[in-house]
């Protein structure tokens, strides 16, 4: 027992190591899965930066144009030509002109259009002159360098580059579209010798300017102003930001992979746009957020990612985890069965222990009785013949019980090896149940035991070996005699059911205990009870019997006797019935 | 100020183009032109004023399009549709707005141009811009359509305008058809936002015409894209009528005789503008500008304007208004020009100003007065406040009874008869969002004179 627990131990020693790899193989495994989806969500995310980069220079672009035109408009024509472009280009949603403090256009009041009025609301900060149009700007904002930055812009942006020459090209992109848009206004002939005309020696050029991302009513709106000339008046232009969004969105790539999307959100958390197929709940928390510029503050993409978005890379974790599973469940299945096996020998070794002991004192017992009636029958100081024959039949006994004992264990090692010889030849089932009986009966009656038989009507001629079916019916009488000596008789029924003709020899002993039942036939079992242990025996009686029954093609089983007892019950088969 | 004088001079400038005939009799300013152009008039509510203290007329400046001419190639046409597909489009919706599609696009010639863009949660461009010779290929690709998905109303616009653009430089009628059934949940989705869109889809000449079908729509949306952009309006209970919208939207498009036009009001310096009714323009000093982006053939389009007149004597005749139409000739290409000049005598008699009404400019006054009632009722209905709104519509119906019966005009007891049950209506039911919609729709029908319904 001992070394069973320790193999369990050993066993159990060598499990948990497996079973913490496994876990530490699962988590890894995770944690690679983890990675996989972060550089799902990485890809996205860039396709975000790139969309949200795209906007940004665009914007900064369109401004930059916008700004630069702004400073081109011929400052004696100036309301004409912001109305103009008013009126004609789409990314311009209102201008204004503010000159000594107060607004010159749009005028307030009936004058103005019902978006004029509303811009005019929009920005009353400004115009009223509560807040400086430079309020955000730093003073060394404006340097020579952007000065000369501005120069150099107006030197590449020729009065040739209009609007509805740059729609001429159809191939360009609606982005490009739209950048064409800011540089649209039209430069009236001969304005810049007017713009020298109206630049008097006392009129300092300062060319101011700023992006003014403007909150109203919560909403996000852009207006852009410009001063050329110091004291001069501050004009500009709101975007038009629906334009914007319009001929960007338009451009932007499809994303076309299931369960992902990139959703453009603005300020207060509308969805403005959405790239991917994925319905996504707005009330949905992104896997990332990506702002977009400071040009349109708290505009944001969001990266939205589910498990549709991850299925394609799930298949790493599926495939691993099978994998891990199936090595796992090798690894236990194995040590399983090794040690079963282990145990299993460790038993059968401790059977054989015991059966070499046993046979050994089988051996020993009728060999001391024969050699003791030996010497003494040969020592001759037995003069009484009654007991000369006593002993002589009790050395043919036990020399018979030395037989059947040896021819036992030789045929175990025949049939254990397979190469026990049966022959075959007709035996006449309720005769040679007959002359077992009336050779043994001597034996039966010693132990006081009475002898039933029922035999019924038949013919009971099969095909079989005699010496085979001698050796089975034997093993079982000798089991009754040993083992139901305390009962009162054994009975022998000889009976034909079907094919088979069955033989069943009962005591009405003490009976099998039920924890033993099942197990009787195997070979070196013995029931290891105070019963058994005052009774030789080699466990192998049984077992040869089942054996060579099921070598004939019969079959050999047991059943408890009511109220107590044990028969039982062989099958045999008549060979020529095939 | 400055503004004003150098579009006052431009004006002016162009003046020697046009052939003006005035007729003093009738109050009414005749601009009769050659044959197929477009004629404006101007004309006031009474041809004699009541002579004395200033006073507010009102002035209709009419533009009388002509028929398009028999035997001269009818302008391109340059049509985008753009279709909701979203899930609630499922059905006999889709299928009639693919049957109608296809119909429209059986109706267009080889010189047009045709794309079709359907939207759900994204958008996509089922038919890109293309001749529309290939019918069956694009049938085919019609067919396919199938609903399912959100409602990204802006991006499918955007996405239809891009297609437009492809195109835009060549002298095409370009037209957005709108089809949507449900609320635009992806995207910008306010009506202002929708509005700016079709304000700046305007300068490129493109407008957009909304259909909406059922009433889980929004009208507001709707209304401000097609008023920006110029285009029309329509509202159907089911799919069933759209066939017939798609038809009589088509027939316009077809139709289009007079493109980029532009009214300027100029008033002498003692007139002083009140009021635009009806329609969105400008007022810049003593002059007023308004613009459509087109006419149809045979089709009268108006403006009203409330001006304020100085003091005048009985037997007074002053000149009161000065109207110019600039406007782009599809099939000449070229720009042209029409005007009228309208002149206001001055009474002390009472029976001689009241028998010289113009009962057409009194009628479509009180119409368009009418419409704004219809709107101002739908925002005190919004507000929660449908008492208020009720009176607003029943009061308008009465103003149009009392000014019907006085004058014996048919169309305005009809039109105060249809107000008075519909006000009753929204009075026991509510304002349900059928009710909504046809105020909504009616509403600027009657402000724009939209021809096909």
């Amino acid at each position: 027992m001992k070394t069973k627990r320790s193999i369990i131990v050993f066993w159990a020693l060598f499990l948990m190591p497996t079973l913490i790899i496994a876990g530490i193989a699962f988590k890894l495994l995770s944690h690679e899965q983890e990675r996989i989806n972060q550089s799902a969500i990485n890809a996205l995310s860039q396709r975000a930066e790139a969309i949200s980069q795209t906007i940004h220079i665009t914007i900064e672009t369109i401004q930059d144009n916008l700004k630069q035109s702004l400073f081109d408009i011929d400052q004696n024509d100036l309301a004409a030509t912001l109305l103009r472009w008013e009126g004609t280009n789409p990314l311009v949603r209102n201008v204004f002109i503010y000159k000594n403090q107060g607004l010159e256009y749009p005028v307030k009041g009936m004058e103005s259009t019902l978006e004029e009025r509303r811009f005019i609301t929009r920005y009353d900060a400004l115009f009223s002159g509560r807040v400086k149009f430079d309020f955000n700007i730093a003073p060394s904002k404006i340097s020579a360098k952007e000065l000369q930055k501005l120069k150099g812009l107006t030197g590449s942006y020729p009065d040739s580059v209009k609007y509805d020459a740059i729609e001429k090209k159809q191939t360009i992109s609606s982005r490009q579209k739209l950048v064409a848009l800011s540089k649209a206004i039209q430069k009236a002939p001969g304005s810049a010798q007017q713009d020298l005309a109206f630049k008097g020696p006392e009129q300092k050029l300062i060319n101011k300017s700023e992006w003014i991302p403007w909150f109203s009513e919560n909403r996000l709106h852009i207006l852009g102003w410009v001063q050329k000339i110091e004291k001069g008046p501050v004009y500009g232009i709101e975007l038009e930001l629906m334009t914007l969004l319009s001929r960007l969105i338009v451009d932007f790539p499809k994303i076309t992979e299931p369960g992902t999307a990139l959703v453009l959100i603005d300020g207060n958390g509308n969805f403005m746009h959405q790239f991917g197929t994925m319905v996504v709940d707005p009330e949905a928390k992104p896997v990332e957020v990506i702002s977009i510029s400071s040009l349109l503050p708290h505009w944001r993409i969001a990266v939205f990612i589910d498990d549709k978005g991850f299925a394609s890379t799930k298949g790493f974790l599926y495939i691993s985890t099978i994998l891990l599973a199936i090595f796992i469940a090798a690894i236990i299945s194995g040590g399983i069965l090794l040690t079963r096996l282990t145990l299993s020998n460790m038993k059968d070794a401790r059977q054989k222990t015991s059966f070499v002991s046993s046979v050994s004192h089988e051996l020993k017992t009728p060999l001391t009785s024969i050699r003791m009636y030996a010497e003494l029958l040969l020592s001759k100081r037995v003069k009484n013949e009654d007991k000369i024959q006593t002993y002589l039949s009790t050395i043919v006994n036990e020399s018979g019980r030395l037989t059947r004992l040896i021819n036992n264990v030789l045929d175990f090692g025949k049939l254990e090896q397979g190469s026990k010889k049966y022959q075959l030849e007709n035996v006449e089932i309720d005769r040679f149940l007959e002359q077992i009986i009336k050779t043994h009966s001597i034996r039966i009656k010693n132990q006081d035991l009475e002898i039933k038989t029922l035999i019924e009507k038949g013919d009971y001629r099969v095909k079989t070996d005699r010496d085979a079916m001698e050796q089975v019916v034997l093993n079982l009488l000798d089991n009754a005699l040993k083992y139901a000596d305390q009962g009162k008789f054994i009975e022998f029924v000889l009976k034909k059911e079907d094919v088979f003709i069955v033989l069943k020899i009962c005591d009405d002993g003490p009976g099998i205990p039920k924890e033993h039942q099942h197990r009787i036939f195997d070979k070196f079992h013995r029931i290891d009870n105070s019963l058994t242990s005052q009774q030789p025996g080699s466990g192998l009686g049984l077992s040869i019997a089942q054996q060579i029954m099921k070598d004939l093609g019969g079959d050999i089983s047991f059943e408890p006797l009511s109220p107590n007892g044990t028969c039982f019950i062989i099958r045999i088969k008549d060979h020529d019935a095939d | 100020m400055k503004l004003s004088k150098q579009y006052h001079g431009r004006t002016i400038i162009g003046f020697f183009a046009i052939t003006i005939i005035i007729s003093l009799i009738s109050g009414t300013a005749w601009a009769k032109l050659e044959h197929g152009k477009v004629i404006c008039r101007i004309e006031t509510d009474r041809s004699v004023l009541p002579a004395g203290d200033s006073q507010t007329t009102i002035l209709k400046i009419t533009l009388d399009a002509p028929a398009a001419p028999v035997n001269v190639k009818r302008p391109a046409v340059n049509l985008s549709l753009v279709l909701d597909q979203s899930g609630s489009m499922n059905g006999t919706k889709i299928e009639k707005a693919k049957a109608a599609a296809i119909e429209a696009l059986t109706r267009l010639g080889l010189q047009d141009i045709f794309s079709v863009v359907v939207y759900d949660t994204n958008v996509h461009t089922i038919v890109p811009a293309q001749n529309a010779g290939n019918i069956q290929g694009i049938i085919n690709t019609i067919r396919q359509i199938r609903a399912g998905g959100s409602t990204a109303l802006f991006g499918g616009v955007s996405q239809g305008a891009a297609e437009i653009r492809k195109n835009l430089e060549n002298d095409f009628v370009h037209r957005i058809m709108l089809l949507s059934d449900g609320l635009a949940n992806v995207g910008p989705r306010m009506p202002d936002d929708l509005g700016r869109l079709g304000a700046a889809l305007i300068k490129e000449n493109i407008s957009v015409t909304t259909i909406g079908v059922g009433t889980d729509y929004n009208e507001d949306l709707m209304a401000q894209l097609a008023q920006k952009s110029d285009g029309n309006i329509y509202f159907v209970e089911s799919g069933i009528d759209l066939p017939r919208i798609f038809a009589a939207e088509l027939g316009d498009v077809l139709n289009v005789v007079a493109k980029k036009v532009k009214i300027t009001i100029t008033l002498p310096d003692n007139i002083k503008p009140v009021n635009i009714i009806g329609r969105e323009g400008r007022i810049r000093g003593n002059k007023i500008e308004l613009y459509m982006n087109q006419l149809y053939g045979n089709q009268e389009k108006y403006a009203l304007i409330e001006v304020n007149l100085p003091e005048s004597k009985s037997g007074a005749k002053i000149k009161i208004a000065r109207a110019d139409v600039d406007y782009e000739n599809p099939f000449t290409q070229k720009q042209e020009r029409s005007s009228a000049v309208s002149y206001a005598s001055f009474s002390s008699n009472p029976k001689k100003v009241a028998k010289s009404t113009n009962i057409d400019v009194v009628r479509e006054y009180q119409l368009n007065l009418n419409a704004l009632s219809q709107e101002k009722a739908i925002e005190l209905s919004d507000k929660g406040k449908k008492q208020e709104a009720v009176k607003e519509l029943k009061q308008s119906a009465a103003r149009l009874k009392q000014i019907g019966t006085m004058y014996q005009d048919k169309e305005l007891l009809q039109k105060a008869d249809e107000q008075e049950v519909q006000s009753d209506m929204i009075e026991s039911e509510g304002m349900s969002k059928k009710s909504r919609k046809i105020l909504r729709t009616k509403s600027y029908q009657m402000k724009n004179q939209q021809l096909s319904q």
